[in-house]
């Protein structure tokens, strides 16, 4: 999937969250979106997932306009948020079996209780979201997008949550999404587990996108760049 | 088709959380059966005078109640940004609007069909044999009112003090449907059929249609908003 911002910016009243962005996603890459706190890249990624609407510029996806009313686009993304976008009330497996039919790709309860397996939740199957601690719901999530399938997949700050082996199931997806051509955008604080995975960085910084390159060794202008925003534990070198 | 599988689904998932919650549905019911007692205690209405009011005190109980089950509509959706993870999917926006009046609606009935035997109990009415057309009454004003609560319902959800704001919103456009609703009763009620109240029966129809369908076209812009 290619994905094409072309000069977005969102306002909330009178006040910018992002200005004038553009920017291009190849199909096959995952890009690294850095940032302080408030700095757009939340806004940015509900933007491309058409959570919300851009007060200018637009988005393409393989050259169609992403649109609020565009339904065969929303199901080819996906938006990780660990802990969200799960019914407390219903199961793990009654929440998989109704997003999959929502997403018009109804899965029986064998192909719902694999997929629960490979993110090691099978003995939890029937119980309610609301009692798993937020790894197991950060992996029921992620369970979720590995049946829906979307092709660009928007992250917002997935490590926080997940212990080694849940961190270990969320790269091994999304190294099977970009190598199958797929997209993702990883919003995250953590920096250096999110360049490990990612081949490109992104960084945003009062709304605007102050830095954008191809990870390289050594890397000085991102380490000049992420110097301006970073707090001084957070820094490092290469 | 589609649309009616997304709204199905959509329905079993509302359906599914009330019953393991019953947080609407029981507090619809008791504040339903409570209003009846007040009203026995508060009026004390003759036999023969208690048919002309049983209309309007019955409707009265039926817009607090279901005001009270509007309030909680979106409860779950407002957890874990459910209404997100929706808005997400490519769900047809009129499906999300279907499932949610259905739900509303099978909220409201079983409380109407025991808020109505226990009115004609506790104020001694006698006419039962006319307990199923106005329950047909009611169930006509009871759709309008789903329609209308369920879209405004929306209208309010990111809205501060939605549980204040949306009675003050909904009332007011209600009043053709209240209004049609109780004249028809009443008229059932007096005449034991339906023909003197056909005009009231058709106004009550056509609000049904223009708010089920005003809310179903335009859901998307008001849930997106």
């Amino acid at each position: 999937m290619r994905v094409v911002v072309d000069r977005l910016s969102k306002a909330y009243g009178y006040v910018w969250a992002l200005k004038d962005i553009t920017l291009e996603l190849r199909p096959g890459e995952c890009v690294a979106l850095l940032g302080p706190n408030g700095a757009g890249k939340t806004t940015l990624l509900k933007l491309l997932s058409a959570l919300l609407a851009p007060t200018q510029g637009e988005i393409t996806l393989d050259g169609e306009r992403l649109q609020t009313n565009s339904p065969r686009l929303r199901s080819l993304v996906g938006f990780l948020s660990p802990q969200d976008h799960v019914y407390d009330g219903l199961t793990a497996s009654e929440n998989l079996r109704l997003f999959t039919s929502l997403y018009g790709k109804g899965k029986n309860r064998a192909e719902t209780e694999k997929h629960l397996e490979i993110v090691g939740l099978k003995n939890w199957a029937d119980q309610y979201v609301g009692s798993l601690s937020t790894d197991m719901k950060c992996r029921l999530i992620i369970a979720k997008w590995l049946l829906l399938e979307p092709r660009l997949m928007l992250l917002d700050e997935p490590y926080g949550v997940l212990d080694g082996s849940g961190v270990g199931l969320l790269e091994s997806y999304l190294r099977n999404l970009t190598s199958g051509g797929g997209v993702a955008l990883i919003a995250t604080h953590h920096v250096q587990r999110a360049l490990r995975l990612c081949s490109r960085a992104i960084i945003l910084d009062h709304g605007r996108l102050i830095f954008d390159e191809p990870k390289q060794e050594p890397w000085e202008s991102f380490q000049r760049a992420f110097e301006n925003f970073a707090p001084r534990e957070e820094r490092w070198n290469y | 088709m589609e649309l009616l599988r997304q709204t199905a689904w959509l329905l079993w998932k509302d359906l599914l959380l009330e019953l393991r919650r019953r947080e609407s549905l029981l507090a619809m019911f008791f504040f339903g059966v409570l209003l009846l007692f007040v009203f026995n205690f508060a009026f004390e209405i003759p036999r023969e005078k208690a048919a002309e009011m049983a209309a309007g005190l019955l409707w009265l109980a039926f817009i607090f109640t279901g005001t009270l089950g509007l309030a909680q509509l979106y409860q779950a959706e407002r957890e874990n940004h459910c209404l997100e993870a929706l808005l997400l999917s490519p769900v047809d926006r009129g499906a999300l609007y279907l499932a949610k009046v259905s739900f509303n609606l099978l909220l409201m009935l079983p409380v109407e069909m025991v808020v109505f035997p226990l009115f004609w109990m506790l104020f001694n009415l006698e006419a039962w044999n006319l307990l199923l057309p106005l329950f047909l009454v009611a169930f006509l004003g009871t759709i309008g009112f789903c329609a209308v609560g369920t879209l405004f319902s929306a209208v309010t959800l990111r809205a501060r003090a939605r549980e204040l704001l949306l009675p003050l919103v909904i009332f007011p456009l209600m009043i053709p449907l209240i209004l049609a609703t109780i004249r028809a009763m009443e008229i059932v009620l007096r005449t034991g059929g339906f023909e003197e109240a056909s005009s009231w029966l058709r106004l009550l129809i056509g609000f049904d249609v223009i708010f089920l369908t005003a809310g179903f076209l335009i859901f998307e812009w008001v849930i997106e908003a």
